[in-house]
């Protein structure tokens, strides 16, 4: 008999199922794709903007919830979020360092500066206000065979942006001529971070950087240095000599690969059962009760009885939400009653013509208690057993506020802790 | 190009090429691209090459593409990337199909000829002069793994045995495939043993290859005749008994592939087949969550790799037989986690093919000498044959193990 049922295989599924099956429960995963996190920036996220760039995501996180009730964050509370990312930042010291209390800023493939906290060892001297790149000169070195990465573009952007804010850095941009592969032109990202994987490329790779750099004191490289080995980064620099950060690219996301390799290795070595392409495609009740859920399966499908439902599945982005060509959106697994999904009648633009505008779109999402259980229209519990985490839950866009792993890791913490009988994190 | 409305033409340009978001993901998970620049990967050969194909391929970098199906299987958009491209591949090798693609595709012939000269058939094949020159003439490499014949094939044990245990939980119907008949007779007699023991009365029906080989390498017109041809074989024995396979992969052809990549979706035969067909180790672990299994296994105290054979994680139930065996006390089951043993079928056969097979194989060879050098679990029996091949380690179907712990050996 399984205790717990995850529906998704990202963040949030990954952290709900791994912490159920730590504390002794027989957990089945199942997901539809592999899961979001290898399209991940690698970085944990837990406020970015609230306005305007927040330092101190923590307290961020406790203004906010005052001012907007209708977040996620207003019911996972900041207790939560806390725990969860203490949790996986030890599960995880490898791939995630950093204070949760305070942000730090990371330059982007174009040159943005970019607000995250939680950020893989690799990066940590490109924080430019905390690591080597705050009071040196920069170089942003990439291959001419990478089409994914321009240093010139990187490094203009970013002197730009440091001037701007009155530092005296100079970036400098160079690129090498080495390809992942020899007679490739167009490498991926994750031919090169294979290849330094290996310790004879990693010396050539180097080797050339080393050749092109003046009196750059830290080096600026595109997030490939190595897969598997996860400390390629560091003897990077020390045959570069001089420190090194990585830099996040469009996807495949070698950092986001990484974070998702160790959380589904972590998952595995719990005991947690991963079913990968078993979309959920229905349910059976018993009165206020999930009894079992059904999944895709070659063949004739499959039910999996279960006393706990996490469901996990990702927003509209991951098609745990459709709209339909009048404006209406739907929850596709369990019917779940969507708050301001409902926008026919209301005459609301989902998707508004200026980018930045508030995307109203990516605020459509379930409404849950403090337990994660998705509410219906008498804010009651729709199943007494059904706990629903990350980017389903209504109220934030995460990819403008910057606020996506922390809800997921915040809200798989908060249901797992109700699933497991402990008391629900209060807010402090 | 195909004809307008027809299976393979719906398929390349209407169902699932639009879902495709160019994520990548497929592209972090392709076994063939990570180890060779000749393949371009899923996507690139896929949905995207998909939209200026009109008939005609792009390149022919399509043909490296191993059908081991796992881009399908990580896609979260649900676009059918190895169904696209095994029928853009048919369509790219139409009017030009190797010799070799016909000839090796058949395994119920290449069994039943090696059967009355096994021990000549065994020994030509392992005869380097002989491959060289199979090699130079059509394609096969010199190297490759291919099976020994067993001798005496599982058919004939089965007409000259006398059922045995108690019979008193009902009737299965036992596929055995092929290879199971020519090659991996053990194992098929294993199962019946097993199945005997706990109860069941094994019927087995005549039955023939399920066309896997034949749609792999493009010849879906063969392909399609013997799977309807297994089916109907199949579904032959009386209705609604459940279908009970060793044959990791062929299962896979009955339950979804000959559907979703031969466009028999509406074949109400192959349908029931297919709902009504169990991968074994599924089928024993269900009757053991129901309480059902005779659980007074004998320990083991070995250490086990087993590795999940690609066709048989297309078909979305996970890895029964990791969860079966943990149920062997003492027994340490180690999950490979790596994607490919490399052969895919009959890929790593061909001549050009090899090194690559060999090469995506690499990082589980290497877990296997590292972890288990004696001992190994696999679902399907070309992927045993690769893994015998690259790690001379002893590999056997997971219901070996079963087989043992009820000291049936």
């Amino acid at each position: 008999m399984t205790d717990s049922v995850v529906v998704g295989a990202g963040l949030a599924g990954l952290v709900a199922a791994t912490r159920l099956a730590h504390a002794g429960q027989s957990v089945v995963l199942l997901a539809q794709g592999l899961g979001g996190l290898p399209l991940s920036t690698g970085t944990v996220d837990i406020l970015g903007y609230a306005g305007a760039p927040v330092d101190h995501p923590l307290r961020a996180v406790a203004e906010l919830v005052r001012g907007a009730p209708d977040h996620p964050y207003a019911v996972i509370g900041p207790a939560a979020v806390t725990s969860g990312l203490d949790w996986l930042q030890a599960l995880l010291p490898e791939l995630l360092q950093g204070d949760l209390k305070t942000n730090v800023t990371l330059p982007t493939a174009l040159g943005a500066l970019r607000p995250t906290c939680l950020h893989p060892p690799s990066m940590a001297a490109g924080a430019v206000a905390t690591g080597s790149a705050a009071e040196s000169a920069i170089a942003i070195v990439g291959p001419h065979q990478l089409k994914d990465f321009g240093p010139e573009l990187c490094a203009a952007n970013l002197a730009r942006l440091l001037a701007a804010a009155g530092r005296e850095t100079s970036v400098t941009a160079y690129r090498i001529d080495l390809p992942a592969r020899p007679g490739e032109t167009d490498s991926s990202p994750l031919t090169y971070a294979r290849r330094l994987d290996q310790a004879d490329y990693r010396q050539r790779f180097a080797q050339l950087v080393a050749e092109r750099l003046g009196g750059e004191t830290v080096v600026g490289l595109p997030a490939v240095l190595g897969l598997a080995d996860p400390a390629a980064w560091e003897d990077l620099g020390q045959l570069i000599g001089r420190p090194v950060f990585e830099i996040g690219l469009a996807p495949p996301s070698v950092p986001g690969l990484r974070l998702h390799n160790a959380l589904t290795a972590a998952a595995r070595q719990a005991g947690v059962r991963i079913v990968l392409g078993a979309q959920a495609t229905g349910f059976r009740t018993r009165g206020d009760r999930l009894v079992s859920l059904r999944s895709h399966q070659a063949g004739a499908g499959r039910d999996w009885p279960g006393d706990h439902f996490v469901y996990a599945g990702g927003g509209w982005e991951s098609g745990a939400f459709r709209l339909d060509s009048h404006g209406h959106m739907v929850e596709t697994v369990f019917g779940l009653p969507l708050r301001g999904g409902d926008v026919a009648d209301a005459n609301i633009d989902l998707l508004g013509p200026d980018y930045w505008q508030d995307q109203e779109l990516f605020k459509v999402g379930l409404e849950v208690d403090r337990t994660m259980r998705p509410l219906g229209p008498s804010k009651q519990p729709v199943f007494s057993n059904l706990h629903a985490v990350g980017s389903l839950l209504a109220g934030a866009v995460r990819w403008s506020e910057l606020s996506g792993e922390g809800i997921a890791v915040g809200s798989a913490q908060a249901a797992a802790a109700a699933i497991l009988g402990l008391e629900p994190e209060k807010g402090k | 190009m195909f004809e307008p409305d027809s299976h393979e033409y719906n398929l390349l340009t209407k169902v699932s090429v639009d879902q495709c978001l160019k994520c990548t993901i497929c592209e972090t998970q392709c076994p063939v691209m990570a180890v060779t620049e000749l393949f371009p990967g899923p996507k690139f050969v896929g949905p995207q090459a998909e939209r200026f194909r009109d008939g005609q391929s792009v390149d022919r970098s399509l043909d490296y593409c191993s059908s081991c199906g796992t881009c399908t299987l990580v896609c979260p958009q649900q676009v059918k990337v190895a169904e696209i491209n095994s029928v853009a591949r048919a369509a790219m090798k139409r009017h030009h199909m190797p010799l070799r693609d016909r000839l090796i595709s058949r395994t119920t012939a290449m069994g039943a000829l090696m059967r009355p000269v096994a021990p000549l058939a065994n020994a030509a094949l392992a005869w380097r002069p002989l491959r060289v020159l199979v090699e130079q003439i059509i394609g096969l490499h010199r190297q490759a793994a291919v099976p020994r014949s067993a001798g005496r094939p599982f058919r004939s044990w089965w007409s000259h045995h006398t059922p045995s245990g108690a019979q008193d939980k009902g009737s299965v119907i036992f596929f055995h495939g092929c290879a199971g008949n020519w090659f991996e007779v053990q194992t098929a007699i294993e199962a019946v043993q097993i199945l005997e023991h706990i109860g069941f009365r094994v019927i087995v029906p005549k039955q023939g290859c399920c066309g896997m080989a034949c749609q792999s390498n493009g010849l879906f017109d063969d392909a399609r005749r013997q799977v309807r041809r297994l089916a109907a074989d199949l579904g032959q024995a009386p209705a609604d008994l459940p279908i009970v396979s060793i044959a990791g992969s062929c299962q896979g052809m009955l339950k979804h592939e000959a559907a979703a990549i031969l466009g028999l979706s509406d074949d109400p035969a192959l349908q029931d087949v297919g709902q009504r067909t169990h991968d074994i180790c599924q089928f024993l672990l269900d009757l053991a969550q129901e309480g059902k299994l005779p659980l007074d296994w004998r320990p083991n105290p070995a250490t086990v790799v087993y590795h999940a054979p690609c066709q048989l994680k297309a078909q979305a139930m996970g890895q029964p037989a990791v969860a079966l065996l943990r149920l062997v006390p003492d027994l340490q089951v180690v999950e490979s986690n790596v994607t490919c043993c490399g052969i895919a079928g009959t890929y790593g056969l061909k001549k050009e093919k090899y090194d690559i097979a060999a090469a995506v194989g690499r990082p589980l060879f290497d877990l296997v000498e590292q972890v288990s050098p004696a001992l190994v679990a696999c679902d399907t029996e070309t992927c045993r044959w690769q893994l015998r091949h690259h790690t001379g380690a002893r590999v056997e179907h997971p219901i070996h193990l079963i087989h043992q712990a009820y000291g049936l050996g």
